[in-house]
């Protein structure tokens, strides 16, 4: 079976010793950054692409899929003594680990995230393993059209899941787009919107956006706020964070439901982990013969949540190895990554890199092994971590992203760009736009570009060849139906003359 | 949030009509075997025409002010001297370097915005200025701009 000799494949490069560092230094600081509030995973992500640059692609994806699996982990802490989320996968996970925090049951709270985590992330590379060379063999046979109706389904879903205000997605989604255009065309050589700066005939880099937009973006919202964290007092060593049976027989189904609906919701193109443990929380509620304890410390209100947030971050890969289209934003920038060295996401992946494909995904094992460890065992160091004020920490993660965009051409032009959008970043976060749909059309937009122009040429019939051919007809239908829904009912709203004003 | 709505949209309408008359004026909009380089985005610029559109027209219709978004007071003042000062790196990066830059910054963002001990900035900005070195310069080889003084 050539699927078991890839896996062995994949185990024999994660088992390198520069690998496990990496997957080790990957699952430590993404921890540590999911645990700190004011910086998540998009941000980590960004921050740390640069220092990937010199290393193979695999030992990069390695690191940086360990940070983003290591951040669901990390929220929690930050969720259960703090009462603030670490990062967006675990705002729900206060609702109910704070109160547990507060009846003295911090370490049943930790615990079961931890346990959850380490199962639904296990679970969700499970099925990415078995689902993804099935998918990516069906996405083979995909021409442009197909492509295009794809990556147009991405975008709309992406821009219509985040954020509160629509029509607000939708303008960051085409500014990102926009932004896309600048520079050389390929097929006709003509300098697009460049105005004669040397600059920015290779168009605007995705990095620095990036780091700009979550980086600084995200570190200038975080300055302005004069906040003083209370760190809960808590029991959470090794032996605290043990489950009870009683706890046990109660998060036990959750885990598992947790672990589905993450696993469906991460799949979806530009559905992530937020949404994912916001849906399983709810549910949870609904099946729970108990849902009035639900916002007063009920385990199961951790557990599934915790658990579908990892199940989700595993999924989302589905998405970006086989098909080229981020599930989340940090999918988007690790996509950004994947081409800066050079790979060709899409179907192909499979085909011409399974040394990358397969490294991936064993250390996604190894990275939850190493993350029920450190999760069980270490959270009192991470507690520690949090302990240095966030003034200290600001003026660091802002060097940090001025050395990172620095490194990408060796210019000041980028660190300046960084800047920039920077600002642009913090303004679009205070007005609820998305930096996030920003970030995916700035990313897929040129090849969302290339599968346009190339259906066109080949369509004998304008764009009635995005329904014609039956693949590109649905996606390009479900992708009009995300449009259409929120068009329609704005519209309503502004007929009948009440706008909404968005909440601040 | 409204004037700042109003302004956004206004702002974004022109540049979308802006963005398609120029994508039509200067580049093809459809060549000879199909869509040039003009085609995309003068549609976008269009579309993000339309959106800011509705974005005025609903700030317009609106009574209500909005909720303040931009921070008053000290948190005001932390973002601006903490940007200008970001800034300020940004402009004097060629001329001071990368090392002298980030212990400069970081002096200027610990000891005079937050007012934490004089030893205690020094330790953390002459440490993070050497864990760059080592990383980007001596382990990633990432030429960092040098200052005047030669590091």
């Amino acid at each position: 079976m050539d699927f078991l000799a890839n896996l062995q494949l994949g185990f024999g490069i994660a088992f390198t010793p520069f690998n496990l560092l990496m997957a080790m230094a990957g699952v430590t600081l993404g921890t540590l950054i999911g645990a700190l509030p004011g910086i998540g995973p998009v941000s980590g992500v960004a921050l740390l692409l640069p220092l990937t640059f010199g290393m193979d692609p695999v030992s990069g994806i390695i690191m940086l899929a360990s940070l983003y699996a290591g951040s669901m982990y990390g929220g929690t802490i930050t969720s259960v003594l703090i009462n603030t989320p670490g990062e967006s996968a675990s705002v729900v996970t206060c609702i109910d680990g704070y109160q547990m925090a507060l009846q003295g049951r911090a370490g049943p709270a930790l615990g079961v995230a931890a346990i959850g985590s380490f199962v639904a992330g296990t679970v969700g590379v499970v099925l990415l393993m078995l689902m993804s060379p099935l998918l990516a063999r069906w996405a083979l046979s995909f021409g442009p059209p197909e492509t295009f109706a794809l990556m147009l389904l991405g975008l709309t879903t992406v821009t219509g899941l985040t954020g509160d205000n629509a029509l607000k997605g939708y303008m960051s989604m085409v500014f990102g787009l926009m932004l896309a255009m600048v520079g050389f065309d390929i097929i006709s050589g003509d300098a697009r919107y460049a105005f004669g700066i040397n600059e920015m005939l290779d168009g605007v880099e995705f990095l620095p956006v990036a780091i700009g937009l979550f980086g600084l973006g995200e570190v200038l919202v975080g300055a302005e706020q004069v906040t003083d964290m209370r760190i809960l007092h808590a029991r959470y060593g090794i032996r605290d964070v043990m489950l009870t049976s009683a706890d046990w027989a109660r998060s036990r189904w959750a885990i598992a439901r947790g672990t589905v609906i993450g696993f469906l919701i991460g799949v979806l193109p530009g559905a992530g982990p937020t949404i994912a443990s916001f849906l399983a929380y709810t549910l949870e509620k609904k099946v729970s013969k108990h849902p009035e304890e639900f916002g007063r410390g009920a385990i199961e209100g951790v557990a599934s949540p915790e658990s579908a947030n990892n199940a989700a971050s595993s999924a989302a890969f589905v998405p970006m190895l086989t098909l080229g289209i981020p599930g989340s934003a940090t999918t988007a920038v690790m996509l950004g990554g994947l081409m800066m060295w050079g790979l060709r996401p899409g179907p192909l992946l499979f085909e011409k890199n399974p040394d990358f494909v397969w490294g991936l995904i064993a250390s996604l094992y190894i990275a939850n092994v190493m993350l029920l460890v450190l999760n069980i065992a270490f959270i009192p160091l991470f507690v520690r971590a949090l302990r240095i004020p966030y003034e200290i920490l600001m003026p660091l993660i802002i060097i940090f992203c001025v050395t990172g965009a620095y490194s990408l051409n060796n210019k000041v032009w980028d660190v300046g760009v960084m800047l920039v959008f920077g600002v642009v970043g913090y303004v679009m976060k205070k007005l609820d736009y998305s930096p996030a749909a920003l970030t995916l059309a700035l990313v897929i937009g040129p090849l969302a570009e290339r599968a346009l122009r190339q259906s066109l040429i080949i369509s004998d019939a304008g764009p009635a060849i995005f329904l014609t051919r039956p693949i590109a007809a649905v996606l390009t239908l479900l992708a009009l139906t995300a449009v259409t829904v929120p068009a329609v009912r704005a519209l309503r709203q502004l007929l009948r003359g009440r706008a909404r004003v968005p909440a601040a | 949030m409204r004037r700042a709505d109003l302004i956004a949209g206004a702002g974004l309408l022109a540049l979308g009509l802006a963005f398609s008359g120029m994508a039509l004026r200067r580049y093809t909009y459809w060549g000879p075997t199909g869509p040039g380089s003009g085609f995309l985005p003068f549609w976008l610029g269009l579309a993000m025409a339309v959106l800011a559109a509705g974005l005025l027209v609903g700030a317009w219709r609106s009574r209500e002010p909005g909720a303040r978004w931009l921070p008053e007071g000290l948190g005001l003042r932390r973002l601006v001297v903490v940007l200008g000062v970001t800034a300020g790196l940004v402009v004097l990066l060629k001329v001071v370097g990368m090392a002298v830059g980030t212990v400069l910054f970081l002096v200027a963002i610990l000891r005079l915005v937050e007012g934490i001990r004089w030893t205690t900035v020094l330790a953390i900005a002459i440490g993070a200025a050497a864990f760059n070195f080592l990383v980007f310069t001596y382990w990633l080889r990432v030429p960092f701009p040098v200052g005047v003084l030669g590091f």
